[in-house]
Protein backbone atom coordinates (compact mmCIF):
# COMPACT_ATOMS: atom_id res chain seq x y z
CA UNK A 1 0.00 0.00 0.00
CA UNK A 2 1.69 2.99 -1.05
CA UNK A 3 0.92 6.36 -2.92
CA UNK A 4 2.11 6.64 -6.28
CA UNK A 5 2.11 9.04 -9.12
CA UNK A 6 0.57 9.18 -12.67
CA UNK A 7 -1.27 10.64 -15.01
CA UNK A 8 -4.19 9.90 -17.87
CA UNK A 9 -7.01 10.93 -19.52
CA UNK A 10 -10.55 10.08 -18.03
CA UNK A 11 -12.16 7.27 -19.87
CA UNK A 12 -15.45 7.32 -18.01
CA UNK A 13 -16.78 6.98 -14.59
CA UNK A 14 -19.82 5.83 -12.74
CA UNK A 15 -21.96 6.75 -9.38
CA UNK A 16 -20.22 4.71 -6.53
CA UNK A 17 -21.99 4.53 -3.19
CA UNK A 18 -23.30 7.66 -1.44
CA UNK A 19 -21.28 10.56 -3.21
CA UNK A 20 -17.79 9.00 -4.86
CA UNK A 21 -17.58 7.70 -8.53
CA UNK A 22 -15.71 4.77 -9.67
CA UNK A 23 -13.25 6.83 -11.91
CA UNK A 24 -11.50 4.74 -15.06
CA UNK A 25 -8.14 5.78 -16.70
CA UNK A 26 -6.15 5.05 -19.14
CA UNK A 27 -2.70 5.75 -18.44
CA UNK A 28 0.19 5.26 -20.80
CA UNK A 29 2.48 3.75 -18.09
CA UNK A 30 -0.30 1.38 -15.96
CA UNK A 31 -2.59 1.03 -18.75
CA UNK A 32 -6.55 1.43 -17.70
CA UNK A 33 -6.79 2.41 -14.00
CA UNK A 34 -9.59 1.80 -12.26
CA UNK A 35 -9.51 4.46 -9.27
CA UNK A 36 -12.47 5.61 -6.79
CA UNK A 37 -12.98 9.25 -6.15
CA UNK A 38 -14.16 10.40 -2.65
CA UNK A 39 -16.91 12.85 -2.49
CA UNK A 40 -16.93 13.90 -6.06
CA UNK A 41 -20.39 14.34 -6.77
CA UNK A 42 -20.99 16.54 -3.79
CA UNK A 43 -21.05 20.08 -4.96
CA UNK A 44 -18.15 21.29 -2.94
CA UNK A 45 -16.21 18.55 -3.58
CA UNK A 46 -12.49 19.62 -3.67
CA UNK A 47 -12.17 17.37 -6.89
CA UNK A 48 -14.87 19.64 -9.17
CA UNK A 49 -14.77 19.07 -12.55
CA UNK A 50 -11.29 17.96 -12.90
CA UNK A 51 -12.46 14.45 -12.94
CA UNK A 52 -14.82 14.55 -16.06
CA UNK A 53 -14.68 12.55 -19.05
CA UNK A 54 -12.31 13.83 -21.85
CA UNK A 55 -10.00 15.56 -19.08
CA UNK A 56 -6.32 14.42 -19.44
CA UNK A 57 -5.10 14.73 -15.51
CA UNK A 58 -2.04 14.56 -13.28
CA UNK A 59 -3.21 12.40 -10.07
CA UNK A 60 -2.07 11.15 -6.76
CA UNK A 61 -2.99 8.10 -6.07
CA UNK A 62 -3.29 5.60 -2.93
CA UNK A 63 -2.93 2.15 -3.40
CA UNK A 64 -5.90 0.17 -2.55
CA UNK A 65 -7.18 -3.57 -2.61
CA UNK A 66 -9.71 -3.41 -5.09
CA UNK A 67 -9.52 0.44 -6.25
CA UNK A 68 -6.59 2.93 -5.99
CA UNK A 69 -8.21 6.07 -4.27
CA UNK A 70 -7.36 9.05 -6.11
CA UNK A 71 -5.36 11.36 -3.12
CA UNK A 72 -5.03 14.80 -5.20
CA UNK A 73 -6.17 15.84 -8.89
CA UNK A 74 -4.49 18.66 -11.46
CA UNK A 75 -5.32 18.80 -14.98
CA UNK A 76 -3.27 18.72 -18.00
CA UNK A 77 -5.50 19.74 -20.41
CA UNK A 78 -9.32 19.81 -20.35
CA UNK A 79 -9.74 19.93 -24.34
CA UNK A 80 -12.68 22.80 -23.46
CA UNK A 81 -14.14 23.59 -27.03
CA UNK A 82 -14.51 19.78 -27.41
CA UNK A 83 -17.23 19.80 -25.29
CA UNK A 84 -19.41 22.77 -26.43
CA UNK A 85 -20.24 20.51 -30.12
CA UNK A 86 -22.25 17.61 -29.75
CA UNK A 87 -20.73 15.95 -32.73
CA UNK A 88 -17.25 16.94 -31.41
CA UNK A 89 -18.48 14.78 -28.17
CA UNK A 90 -20.09 11.86 -29.96
CA UNK A 91 -16.75 11.10 -32.00
CA UNK A 92 -14.93 11.69 -29.04
CA UNK A 93 -17.51 9.28 -27.55
CA UNK A 94 -16.11 6.48 -30.14
CA UNK A 95 -12.48 7.26 -29.31
CA UNK A 96 -12.91 7.14 -25.62
CA UNK A 97 -15.24 3.53 -26.44
CA UNK A 98 -12.00 1.72 -28.74
CA UNK A 99 -9.42 2.77 -26.04
CA UNK A 100 -11.40 1.61 -23.32
CA UNK A 101 -11.97 -1.40 -24.72
CA UNK A 102 -8.93 -2.31 -26.45
CA UNK A 103 -6.21 -1.18 -22.92
CA UNK A 104 -5.82 -3.53 -20.32
CA UNK A 105 -5.18 -3.25 -16.53
CA UNK A 106 -1.58 -3.32 -15.28
CA UNK A 107 -0.28 -3.04 -19.57
CA UNK A 108 1.50 0.07 -20.26
CA UNK A 109 -0.49 1.61 -23.22
CA UNK A 110 1.47 4.16 -24.16
CA UNK A 111 0.88 4.18 -27.82
CA UNK A 112 -2.64 4.43 -27.29
CA UNK A 113 -2.66 7.06 -24.90
CA UNK A 114 -0.94 9.23 -27.47
CA UNK A 115 -3.93 8.21 -30.02
CA UNK A 116 -6.29 8.95 -27.77
CA UNK A 117 -4.15 12.36 -27.03
CA UNK A 118 -3.59 13.38 -30.37
CA UNK A 119 -7.38 12.76 -31.43
CA UNK A 120 -9.03 14.75 -28.64
CA UNK A 121 -6.30 17.34 -29.64
CA UNK A 122 -7.68 17.04 -33.17
CA UNK A 123 -11.24 17.12 -32.22
CA UNK A 124 -10.56 20.35 -29.59
CA UNK A 125 -9.18 22.90 -32.59
CA UNK A 126 -10.41 24.42 -35.30
CA UNK A 127 -12.42 22.64 -37.92
CA UNK A 128 -12.39 18.80 -37.37
CA UNK A 129 -11.22 16.96 -40.31
CA UNK A 130 -14.24 14.52 -42.14
CA UNK A 131 -11.95 11.79 -42.11
CA UNK A 132 -10.35 12.21 -38.36
CA UNK A 133 -12.62 9.34 -36.75
CA UNK A 134 -11.61 6.56 -40.06
CA UNK A 135 -7.94 7.65 -38.83
CA UNK A 136 -8.16 7.37 -35.67
CA UNK A 137 -9.72 3.93 -36.09
CA UNK A 138 -7.23 2.73 -38.92
CA UNK A 139 -4.75 3.75 -36.13
CA UNK A 140 -5.63 1.91 -33.56
CA UNK A 141 -6.35 -1.16 -35.62
CA UNK A 142 -2.64 -0.81 -35.67
CA UNK A 143 -2.05 -0.77 -32.11
CA UNK A 144 -4.08 -3.98 -31.98
CA UNK A 145 -2.17 -5.56 -34.22
CA UNK A 146 -5.16 -5.92 -36.96
CA UNK A 147 -4.32 -3.45 -39.13
CA UNK A 148 -5.61 -3.98 -42.62
CA UNK A 149 -4.25 -4.49 -45.42
CA UNK A 150 -4.36 -1.77 -47.81
CA UNK A 151 -1.63 -1.54 -50.15
CA UNK A 152 -1.12 -5.45 -51.07
CA UNK A 153 -3.16 -8.41 -51.01
CA UNK A 154 -3.79 -10.01 -47.37
CA UNK A 155 -3.44 -13.21 -48.93
CA UNK A 156 -0.45 -13.56 -51.38
CA UNK A 157 0.96 -9.59 -51.25
CA UNK A 158 0.29 -8.85 -54.65
CA UNK A 159 0.24 -4.96 -55.26
CA UNK A 160 -2.10 -5.03 -58.14
CA UNK A 161 -5.40 -6.61 -59.11
CA UNK A 162 -6.72 -5.76 -55.68
CA UNK A 163 -10.78 -6.04 -56.33
CA UNK A 164 -11.74 -7.30 -52.92
CA UNK A 165 -11.99 -6.36 -49.59
CA UNK A 166 -12.24 -8.88 -46.62
CA UNK A 167 -12.58 -8.68 -42.97
CA UNK A 168 -11.96 -12.01 -42.64
CA UNK A 169 -8.97 -12.04 -44.16
CA UNK A 170 -7.65 -8.67 -43.18
CA UNK A 171 -8.03 -6.21 -45.99
CA UNK A 172 -8.02 -6.11 -49.84
CA UNK A 173 -7.67 -9.40 -51.49
CA UNK A 174 -6.22 -9.98 -55.35
CA UNK A 175 -8.72 -11.45 -57.73
CA UNK A 176 -6.85 -14.73 -57.29
CA UNK A 177 -7.33 -14.86 -53.45
CA UNK A 178 -10.90 -13.39 -53.33
CA UNK A 179 -12.70 -15.95 -50.46
CA UNK A 180 -16.53 -15.79 -50.74
CA UNK A 181 -17.75 -13.03 -48.55
CA UNK A 182 -15.35 -10.45 -49.95
CA UNK A 183 -17.09 -7.67 -51.55
CA UNK A 184 -15.80 -5.04 -53.72
CA UNK A 185 -15.01 -2.00 -53.29
CA UNK A 186 -15.71 1.14 -54.73
CA UNK A 187 -13.05 2.20 -57.46
CA UNK A 188 -10.12 4.17 -55.33
CA UNK A 189 -11.39 4.06 -51.56
CA UNK A 190 -8.62 1.44 -50.67
CA UNK A 191 -5.82 4.09 -51.51
CA UNK A 192 -7.81 6.63 -50.29
CA UNK A 193 -7.72 4.37 -46.67
CA UNK A 194 -3.85 3.85 -46.97
CA UNK A 195 -3.38 7.55 -47.35
CA UNK A 196 -5.02 8.05 -44.46
CA UNK A 197 -3.59 5.30 -42.84
CA UNK A 198 -0.05 6.78 -42.80
CA UNK A 199 -0.94 10.36 -42.10
CA UNK A 200 -0.61 11.87 -38.80
CA UNK A 201 -4.37 12.93 -37.11
CA UNK A 202 -3.13 16.76 -37.68
CA UNK A 203 -2.11 15.94 -40.93
CA UNK A 204 -4.92 14.01 -42.55
CA UNK A 205 -4.82 14.20 -46.48
CA UNK A 206 -7.14 16.34 -48.33
CA UNK A 207 -10.76 15.14 -47.75
CA UNK A 208 -12.92 13.84 -50.49
CA UNK A 209 -16.43 13.77 -49.25
CA UNK A 210 -17.65 11.53 -51.75
CA UNK A 211 -15.55 8.62 -49.79
CA UNK A 212 -15.56 9.99 -46.45
CA UNK A 213 -19.04 8.21 -45.74
CA UNK A 214 -18.07 5.56 -46.72
CA UNK A 215 -14.07 4.74 -45.69
CA UNK A 216 -15.77 5.55 -42.26
CA UNK A 217 -18.43 2.66 -42.61
CA UNK A 218 -15.64 0.01 -43.87
CA UNK A 219 -13.31 0.76 -41.02
CA UNK A 220 -15.89 1.02 -38.57
CA UNK A 221 -17.10 -2.31 -39.54
CA UNK A 222 -13.50 -3.74 -40.23
CA UNK A 223 -12.69 -3.08 -36.71
CA UNK A 224 -15.86 -3.99 -35.56
CA UNK A 225 -15.06 -7.30 -36.97
CA UNK A 226 -12.19 -7.91 -35.08
CA UNK A 227 -13.23 -6.57 -31.89
CA UNK A 228 -16.11 -8.99 -32.08
CA UNK A 229 -18.23 -6.32 -30.56
CA UNK A 230 -20.30 -3.25 -32.16
CA UNK A 231 -19.29 0.14 -31.35
CA UNK A 232 -22.19 1.69 -29.48
CA UNK A 233 -21.25 5.33 -29.60
CA UNK A 234 -21.24 5.19 -33.25
CA UNK A 235 -25.18 4.32 -32.98
CA UNK A 236 -25.31 7.96 -32.26
CA UNK A 237 -23.77 9.45 -35.02
CA UNK A 238 -25.91 7.57 -37.32
CA UNK A 239 -29.04 8.77 -35.46
CA UNK B 1 -26.65 -18.54 8.13
CA UNK B 2 -29.91 -17.43 10.31
CA UNK B 3 -32.94 -19.15 10.67
CA UNK B 4 -35.15 -19.14 7.27
CA UNK B 5 -37.77 -16.29 8.03
CA UNK B 6 -34.63 -14.22 9.64
CA UNK B 7 -32.16 -15.55 6.65
CA UNK B 8 -34.69 -14.34 3.96
CA UNK B 9 -34.83 -10.79 4.93
CA UNK B 10 -31.20 -10.25 5.45
CA UNK B 11 -30.87 -11.08 1.94
CA UNK B 12 -33.57 -9.22 0.49
CA UNK B 13 -32.03 -6.45 2.20
CA UNK B 14 -28.39 -7.02 1.07
CA UNK B 15 -29.44 -6.58 -2.40
CA UNK B 16 -30.41 -3.00 -2.22
CA UNK B 17 -27.78 0.07 -3.28
CA UNK B 18 -25.05 0.33 -0.39
CA UNK B 19 -26.15 -2.04 1.51
CA UNK B 20 -24.05 -4.76 2.52
CA UNK B 21 -24.28 -8.24 4.35
CA UNK B 22 -23.06 -6.53 7.54
CA UNK B 23 -25.51 -3.69 7.49
CA UNK B 24 -28.37 -6.03 6.29
CA UNK B 25 -27.67 -8.39 9.40
CA UNK B 26 -27.99 -5.17 12.12
CA UNK B 27 -31.34 -3.86 9.74
CA UNK B 28 -33.19 -7.21 10.24
CA UNK B 29 -32.12 -7.41 13.68
CA UNK B 30 -33.17 -3.98 14.39
CA UNK B 31 -36.31 -4.54 12.86
CA UNK B 32 -36.81 -8.52 15.10
CA UNK B 33 -36.09 -6.61 17.77
CA UNK B 34 -38.56 -3.14 17.30
CA UNK B 35 -42.43 -2.89 17.71
CA UNK B 36 -44.20 -5.39 15.47
CA UNK B 37 -46.32 -2.67 14.54
CA UNK B 38 -42.93 -0.74 13.42
CA UNK B 39 -42.39 -3.74 11.36
CA UNK B 40 -45.46 -3.61 9.80
CA UNK B 41 -45.63 0.22 8.81
CA UNK B 42 -42.36 -0.19 7.02
CA UNK B 43 -43.80 -3.15 5.33
CA UNK B 44 -46.78 -1.74 4.10
CA UNK B 45 -45.22 1.79 2.89
CA UNK B 46 -43.09 -0.50 0.29
CA UNK B 47 -46.08 -2.41 -0.86
CA UNK B 48 -48.25 0.36 -1.00
CA UNK B 49 -45.27 2.93 -2.91
CA UNK B 50 -45.03 -0.10 -5.54
CA UNK B 51 -48.66 -0.81 -5.52
CA UNK B 52 -49.93 3.23 -6.03
CA UNK B 53 -46.92 4.65 -7.53
CA UNK B 54 -46.83 4.90 -11.31
CA UNK B 55 -45.52 8.23 -13.91
CA UNK B 56 -47.23 11.07 -14.39
CA UNK B 57 -48.39 10.83 -18.33
CA UNK B 58 -47.65 14.40 -18.67
CA UNK B 59 -44.52 14.70 -17.37
CA UNK B 60 -42.78 11.35 -16.43
CA UNK B 61 -42.65 12.25 -12.25
CA UNK B 62 -43.68 9.44 -10.13
CA UNK B 63 -47.13 10.25 -8.79
CA UNK B 64 -49.99 8.41 -7.25
CA UNK B 65 -52.67 9.69 -9.71
CA UNK B 66 -53.25 10.03 -13.47
CA UNK B 67 -51.27 13.52 -12.99
CA UNK B 68 -48.37 14.37 -10.59
CA UNK B 69 -49.32 17.06 -8.05
CA UNK B 70 -47.09 19.76 -9.99
CA UNK B 71 -48.83 19.43 -13.65
CA UNK B 72 -52.31 19.22 -11.90
CA UNK B 73 -51.64 22.61 -10.27
CA UNK B 74 -53.13 25.41 -12.00
CA UNK B 75 -51.13 27.89 -10.48
CA UNK B 76 -47.74 26.80 -12.04
CA UNK B 77 -46.52 28.65 -15.36
CA UNK B 78 -47.45 26.10 -18.17
CA UNK B 79 -44.81 28.03 -20.91
CA UNK B 80 -41.86 27.13 -19.04
CA UNK B 81 -40.53 23.46 -18.61
CA UNK B 82 -37.55 21.97 -16.90
CA UNK B 83 -35.98 19.36 -18.16
CA UNK B 84 -34.45 16.68 -15.40
CA UNK B 85 -32.33 13.77 -15.92
CA UNK B 86 -34.26 11.64 -13.27
CA UNK B 87 -37.69 12.52 -10.99
CA UNK B 88 -35.41 12.59 -7.52
CA UNK B 89 -34.09 16.22 -9.03
CA UNK B 90 -37.54 17.86 -9.06
CA UNK B 91 -37.63 17.84 -4.99
CA UNK B 92 -34.32 19.85 -5.18
CA UNK B 93 -35.50 22.10 -7.58
CA UNK B 94 -38.41 22.95 -6.08
CA UNK B 95 -36.40 23.51 -2.32
CA UNK B 96 -35.00 25.95 -3.68
CA UNK B 97 -38.55 28.32 -4.54
CA UNK B 98 -37.62 29.58 -7.72
CA UNK B 99 -39.16 28.29 -10.40
CA UNK B 100 -42.62 27.53 -10.59
CA UNK B 101 -43.20 25.94 -13.96
CA UNK B 102 -43.42 22.20 -14.92
CA UNK B 103 -41.09 19.82 -15.16
CA UNK B 104 -40.00 16.94 -17.55
CA UNK B 105 -38.15 13.78 -16.68
CA UNK B 106 -35.92 12.61 -19.20
CA UNK B 107 -35.03 9.19 -17.65
CA UNK B 108 -30.76 9.59 -18.14
CA UNK B 109 -28.57 11.40 -20.18
CA UNK B 110 -27.50 11.18 -23.84
CA UNK B 111 -23.80 9.33 -23.17
CA UNK B 112 -21.63 8.98 -26.11
CA UNK B 113 -19.36 6.63 -24.85
CA UNK B 114 -22.19 4.28 -23.55
CA UNK B 115 -24.62 4.44 -27.14
CA UNK B 116 -27.19 6.03 -25.07
CA UNK B 117 -28.78 8.54 -27.56
CA UNK B 118 -32.05 10.29 -27.33
CA UNK B 119 -34.22 7.55 -28.54
CA UNK B 120 -33.63 5.67 -25.10
CA UNK B 121 -34.71 9.09 -23.68
CA UNK B 122 -38.17 10.82 -23.63
CA UNK B 123 -37.10 13.25 -25.80
CA UNK B 124 -39.75 12.78 -28.22
CA UNK B 125 -42.37 13.00 -25.30
CA UNK B 126 -40.76 16.24 -25.06
CA UNK B 127 -40.90 17.41 -28.34
CA UNK B 128 -44.76 16.46 -28.21
CA UNK B 129 -45.81 18.59 -25.26
CA UNK B 130 -44.01 22.20 -26.82
CA UNK B 131 -46.75 22.76 -29.29
CA UNK B 132 -49.54 20.85 -27.41
CA UNK B 133 -48.98 22.98 -24.14
CA UNK B 134 -47.48 26.37 -25.71
CA UNK B 135 -44.32 25.92 -24.08
CA UNK B 136 -41.92 28.67 -24.96
CA UNK B 137 -38.96 28.14 -22.79
CA UNK B 138 -36.96 24.53 -21.61
CA UNK B 139 -34.55 25.16 -18.99
CA UNK B 140 -32.11 22.32 -19.44
CA UNK B 141 -31.31 21.22 -15.40
CA UNK B 142 -29.22 17.73 -16.62
CA UNK B 143 -26.33 17.30 -14.42
CA UNK B 144 -22.73 19.59 -15.42
CA UNK B 145 -21.45 16.55 -16.57
CA UNK B 146 -20.30 15.42 -19.97
CA UNK B 147 -23.02 13.53 -20.29
CA UNK B 148 -25.33 16.24 -19.18
CA UNK B 149 -23.73 18.72 -21.43
CA UNK B 150 -24.54 16.66 -24.61
CA UNK B 151 -28.13 16.20 -23.75
CA UNK B 152 -28.24 20.32 -23.50
CA UNK B 153 -26.42 20.52 -26.72
CA UNK B 154 -29.14 17.64 -28.43
CA UNK B 155 -32.13 19.13 -26.82
CA UNK B 156 -31.03 22.91 -27.71
CA UNK B 157 -30.66 21.57 -31.84
CA UNK B 158 -34.08 20.21 -31.44
CA UNK B 159 -36.14 22.52 -29.92
CA UNK B 160 -34.40 26.21 -31.33
CA UNK B 161 -35.50 25.85 -34.59
CA UNK B 162 -39.01 25.50 -33.13
CA UNK B 163 -38.40 29.04 -31.46
CA UNK B 164 -38.21 27.60 -28.43
CA UNK B 165 -35.90 29.70 -25.82
CA UNK B 166 -33.41 27.01 -24.61
CA UNK B 167 -31.38 27.62 -21.59
CA UNK B 168 -28.76 25.33 -19.41
CA UNK B 169 -28.22 25.93 -16.02
CA UNK B 170 -25.49 28.32 -14.93
CA UNK B 171 -22.38 26.61 -13.53
CA UNK B 172 -19.87 27.58 -11.20
CA UNK B 173 -18.63 28.26 -7.87
CA UNK B 174 -20.56 26.69 -5.58
CA UNK B 175 -22.01 29.36 -2.60
CA UNK B 176 -19.94 29.13 0.43
CA UNK B 177 -16.51 27.95 -1.61
CA UNK B 178 -13.29 28.59 -1.83
CA UNK B 179 -11.71 30.21 -4.84
CA UNK B 180 -8.21 28.23 -4.24
CA UNK B 181 -9.80 25.27 -4.93
CA UNK B 182 -11.74 25.67 -7.84
CA UNK B 183 -11.06 23.52 -10.88
CA UNK B 184 -10.18 25.19 -14.12
CA UNK B 185 -13.67 24.04 -16.41
CA UNK B 186 -15.27 25.47 -13.28
CA UNK B 187 -14.05 28.39 -13.08
CA UNK B 188 -13.47 28.64 -17.02
CA UNK B 189 -17.48 28.53 -16.74
CA UNK B 190 -18.09 31.00 -13.84
CA UNK B 191 -15.95 33.50 -15.79
CA UNK B 192 -17.55 32.76 -19.11
CA UNK B 193 -21.14 32.90 -17.07
CA UNK B 194 -20.27 35.92 -15.10
CA UNK B 195 -23.30 37.95 -13.98
CA UNK B 196 -23.06 42.63 -14.17
CA UNK B 197 -23.75 43.67 -10.56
Amino acid sequence: MALYNDQGIVLRSYPFGEADKVVIILSPNRGKLRTVAKGVRKTKSRFGGRLETLTHVDLVLYEGKNLDMITQVSIIEAFPTLRQDLDRVVAAGTMIEVADFVAQEDEPTLRLFLLLQRGLRALDGGDVHPDLLTGYLLKAAEIIGVAPALTHCAGCGATDGLTRFSFAAGGVLCDRCRTPGSYALREGLTGYLAAIATSDLSALPEPDLSMSRESLGVTRRFLEYHLERGLDSMALLDA
Amino acid sequence: MFEPPVQRLVDELARLPGIGRKSAQRLAFHLLNAEETDAVRLADAITSMRREVRLCTRCFNVTAEEECSICRDLRRDTSIVCVVERAQDIPVIEKTGEFSGRYHVLGGAISPIEGIGPDQLRARELLDRIDAENITEVIVAANPTLEGDATAMFLARMLKPLGVKVTRLASGLPVGGDLDYADEITLGRALSGRKEL
